[in-house]
């Protein structure tokens, strides 16, 4: 029976509804048909829906509700970004056709759809199935739409990781960089897998910063070996397991409620310099630098002047008063790499490793006075 | 429709209408909604040539069967997709989503290999290939496809059968 169709676009009760989300223009609610669905407002999740919007009392409602969800499953959430954390792909231009041959002998899969070969990380499989058993996953990539399905689909070809949780660089709010706003979990709840932490700006306390993954570098022809020892999958799996269970280390609700794993994250990050004083020399002695900061993060306690509580000094000259001091004192002398190596391994690595050589630059400080120590 | 002159001949009838199928059938219209299949022609007009080229266009009357959902109505489909906001169902041609909010409230969503909501008790299960028997609340019908809203939430609706159920 064909009924006439009702017009309800001017009757009273259609406004009864709140209209949390629309798809094409239609409340997802009341199924009535918003006129000016860009007056609406809220965020875009079209990697969803190439048309859903949610308003954000929805956002926040959904994702309230979600949370209680991993709770009752004892999970977090889990934000992977694809290029040069979990692969590295090259566009098929720019290889050459004897190489194109070698590297589908090695298990470099060509992806023909988006016109790439891609290597994916060591021990990436084993690192999805166990993190998956701990965290509800995300990919989020500043690539194209195309080439995150095409990755998704090497990374997990049953789709039980992500499901619809592929999200693009033209689904970002902002498209110059990522955002958790269209991320379907409670910020306190997530973390974040990336080599670049500019794209993060705002989330960075949730980002764990991995090392940088390439495989087609210039002159990689035998490219293996190397990549073989390639453990940092396997060591950041460590980490987001000891981050979970801290985390999870009661079964009481309304303390996991309140708990934020950007904190865990924050306490877990200060084992690794824990107990380290550090003095600075030269360039990198400004408080606000870099470096500093960055050993704060990392649990270290930083001072300004030389003294005897003073455990390292770091140094790019070795010929410096400091430098020379802290081998006069039987103090650890050692260049700045050391800092970044404790935050990628997430322990303080062996300071005769990262000698003052004199040979390391790096890129002057904005407006620092440079000071003689 | 337009048809090419190498087509003129004893056949142009026939060649018109097996034209008229493949471009017209599968194709959505606003007022009528899914063309699912051509039942009969009804008349073929007087052919006029287009100025410029070869080609003649010929106006044809045809009837049809098509598909258009209307609020209110109710269907079954088949569940596609599961996620934390809903699940899309297909009924044919046409798109449905299911929000969380037009799903009862003793179903909640399951994360995991096989997304799906279920009752507390785990009677019930709604995931991918499901079939469901929903009510259409809104629809948008545009060039190329039909979309719309339902709900399960009324008496007598919800799933109809469990894929995975011994028969």
């Amino acid at each position: 029976m064909m009924g006439k169709r009702v017009r309800l676009e001017n009757s009273s009760s259609a406004s009864n509804c709140t209209h949390p989300g629309l798809i094409g223009g239609l409340c997802i609610k009341c199924g009535e048909t918003m006129d000016n669905d860009d007056g609406f407002g809220g965020v875009a999740l079209e990697y969803i829906h190439k048309r859903l919007r949610l308003s954000l009392e929805e956002i926040i409602r959904l994702r309230d509700k979600d949370f209680r969800n991993q709770l009752r499953q004892r999970k977090l959430y889990l934000v992977l970004d694809l290029d040069n954390t979990l692969l590295h792909s090259m566009d098929v231009n720019k290889i050459q056709e004897n190489q194109e041959q070698f590297f589908l002998n090695r298990g470099i899969y060509k992806v023909e759809r988006v016109r790439k070969m891609t290597k994916l990380r060591p021990f990436v499989h084993t690192f999805l199935e166990e993190a998956s058993k701990l965290f509800d996953m995300y990919v989020y990539t500043m690539g194209c739409r195309n080439y995150a399905v095409e990755m998704a689909k090497l990374l997990d070809p049953e789709g039980v990781y992500f499901n619809s949780k592929i999200i693009a660089h033209e689904n970002s709010t902002d498209k110059s960089k990522k955002g958790l706003d269209v991320v379907l979990g409670k910020e306190n709840a997530v973390l974040i897998l990336d080599d670049r932490e500019s794209v993060w700006e705002g989330h960075r306390d949730n980002l764990i910063l991995v090392e940088k993954y390439e495989f087609f570098g210039s002159g990689v022809t035998a490219g293996g070996t190397d990549d073989e020892n390639d453990g940092v999958l396997d060591l950041v799996l460590k980490v987001l397991q000891r981050i979970h269970a801290s985390f999870y280390d009661t079964e009481d609700l309304d303390t996991l409620l309140n708990r934020d794993v950007r904190r865990v994250l924050q306490d877990f990050r200060k084992e690794a310099l824990k107990g380290c004083k550090i003095v600075f020399s030269g360039v990198l002695k400004p408080e606000k630098q870099h470096y500093w900061k960055l050993a704060e993060k990392l649990g270290a306690k930083c001072a300004t002047k030389r003294g005897p509580g003073i455990t390292h000094v770091v140094s790019l000259d070795s010929a410096s008063d400091l430098s020379c001091w802290a081998i006069r004192e039987k103090r650890f002398l050692v260049n700045p790499e050391w800092i970044d190596a404790a935050r990628y391994l997430w322990q303080r690595q062996p300071e005769e490793k990262f000698p003052v050589t004199n040979e390391l630059k790096i890129a002057p400080v904005t407006s620092c006075s440079v000071e003689v120590c | 429709m337009q048809l090419h002159p190498r087509h003129f001949g004893r056949d142009l009838r026939d060649k018109l209408v097996s034209k008229l199928m493949k471009d017209v059938e599968g194709t959505c219209s606003g007022r009528h909604g899914f063309i699912v299949a051509i039942t009969g022609i009804e008349n073929v007009g007087k052919g006029l040539i287009r100025d410029g080229t070869g080609f003649v266009t010929f106006p044809i009357k045809y009837q049809c069967v098509v598909f258009r959902p209307f609020k209110g109505e109710i269907l079954e489909a088949v569940v596609t997709m599961v996620n934390k906001m809903g699940f899309f169902a297909e009924a044919g041609p046409v798109q449905i989503f299911v929000s969380n909010h037009l799903i009862p409230d003793d179903m909640e969503f399951q994360s995991g290999d096989m997304p799906n909501y279920t009752t507390s008790d785990g009677s019930v299960k709604i995931q991918k290939d499901s079939e469901v028997r929903l009510k259409i609340i809104g629809t948008r019908v545009d060039a190329t496809e039909i979309f719309c809203i339902g709900t399960i939430k009324d008496d007598f609706l919800g799933v109809i059968s469990d894929p995975n159920a011994t028969a």
